[in-house]
């Protein structure tokens, strides 16, 4: 993402991130439920990417369907007002490995 | 809700086995190491009795093969050399499946193995495995996507609960559930079109059973609420769009005279929407929309009856004050 995609960033940009899974299991429960916690701070809409489909960041569910696998490469797609923060913040727990190694 | 189009997924023989070993008693007979990627360029069955007959125009060779009593006692009736001659038209086809639970004569085996073909065994007779194959074929070949939202079946009505999340779509679910009615899917719901162009939804595999319920976690539903409870595949009948409250409802309809559809896959499907706001039990709302919906698809549509009868009411009391 160049810093001139980030000042454009208004209601109506999708900001886009490419991330890798990195932790042992995956997105399974708890790492989902981080995320949604996370996600769920922002007002934009945010939505994780694998092989085409779609689901939301906000929603347990729809993040455990993804079957992010380690290894698994994601894309993470922000829409909204605090978009170039919320994907900081998701990029920031990838990069974690969601606190479990 | 559709953020990609729809694409019609290439099926391989892998795949086809897969899907239908259970269902179709399928089993591996040779060559099962060559099915990985090997497409099934033309989504359908043929019975290949014509083209070892000598006949070639119009072998549907892109088809998988099924070899019947039919076409096994032809072929017995030849002489070696000439079956392994005919066989080898079967070089390029998909692959071979030979039914009612028979083995592959030697000279079979020799060359399909020379020629790679995958070949199955099921032990289904040929009718009812071509009609089962079939149904299966178009099931994997349709259409599908994945959309976020709830599905429930509410008496026989397909509804998928929609809006964004937090607003109270598994809660609402979970309330009908202990009403009786059924889940199909929590959260994020796979549709797909049949081949009689309905729309069916499901669950997601991984996820199928369970819900997720703010403060209690992820509950599986049949081990709470019993069989019962949960729901295979539905067809879809309604759309709900559940949405927060706000002082502008330009597009909320009042009358429900105003019939509005979402273009789902190709087909319309009918769409309301609700508003949430405090302190409203939207699991009634929900309920009575599934019915209505019922009603509708019966035949009966009461916003209309009742305009049409207070039109017909007015317009009398007009004529008599002219009169």
């Amino acid at each position: 993402m160049s810093p001139d995609n980030e000042a454009m960033a208004d209601a109506s940009t999708t900001l886009e991130r490419e991330v890798t899974v990195e932790n042992q299991f995956g997105i399974h429960a708890r790492p989902a439920a981080l995320l949604v916690k996370t996600a769920s701070r922002f007002a934009c809409e945010i939505l994780l990417e694998k092989n085409g489909v779609q689901v939301n960041a906000k929603s347990i569910m729809g993040l455990l369907t993804l079957e992010g696998h380690h290894g698994a490469k994601l894309r993470i797609l922000a829409t909204g007002v605090d978009a170039s923060e919320a994907i900081a913040a998701i990029v920031d727990l990838f990069e974690r490995k969601f606190h479990e190694g | 809700m559709m953020r990609r189009p729809a694409e019609t997924p290439r099926i391989t023989v892998e795949e086809f086995f897969e899907a239908g070993h259970g269902s179709l008693e399928l089993s591996w007979e040779a060559n099962a190491e060559n099915a990985v990627g090997r497409e099934i360029s033309e989504v359908a069955l043929n019975r290949p009795g014509l083209a070892l007959a000598g006949f070639l125009r119009y072998f549907a060779y892109r088809r998988i093969q099924v070899l019947g009593l039919a076409e096994m006692s032809y072929m017995n009736s030849l002489s070696p050399e000439e079956r392994v001659q005919r066989y080898r038209i079967l070089r390029n086809v998909p692959a071979v499946v030979l039914s009612r639970g028979r083995r592959m004569p030697l000279y079979v085996r020799k060359t399909t193995a020379e020629l790679g073909i995958p070949i199955m065994r099921t032990r289904l007779v040929t009718g009812h495995f071509m009609n089962a194959a079939t149904v299966l074929l178009q099931n994997l070949s349709s259409p599908r996507i994945r959309v976020p939202g709830t599905m429930i079946e509410i008496n026989g009505i397909g509804v998928l609960l929609e809006g964004e999340p937090g607003i109270g779509k598994s809660e609402i679910a979970l309330a009908l559930i202990k009403r009786g009615h059924s889940l199909v899917a929590d959260d994020v719901t796979s549709l797909t079109r049949d081949s009689t162009g309905a729309i069916q939804a499901s669950a997601v595999e991984i996820t199928r059973e369970h819900m997720e319920i703010r403060g209690l976690g992820i509950i599986h539903v049949p081990r709470i609420f019993g069989v019962s409870s949960i729901r295979g595949d539905m067809r879809l009948d309604l759309i709900i769009r559940m949405r927060k409250q706000t002082r502008e409802e330009g597009d909320i309809d009042r009358t429900g005279l105003d019939t509005t559809t979402r273009n789902v896959l190709g087909v319309e499907v009918p769409l309301v929407t609700v508003p949430v706001a405090a302190g409203r039990d939207l699991t009634n709302v929900v309920e009575v929309a599934a019915l209505n919906q019922r009603l509708k698809q019966m035949g009966h549509d009461s916003a209309r009856e009742l305009d049409e009868r207070l039109k017909k009411v007015l317009s009398r009391k007009e004529n008599r004050r002219e009169s």
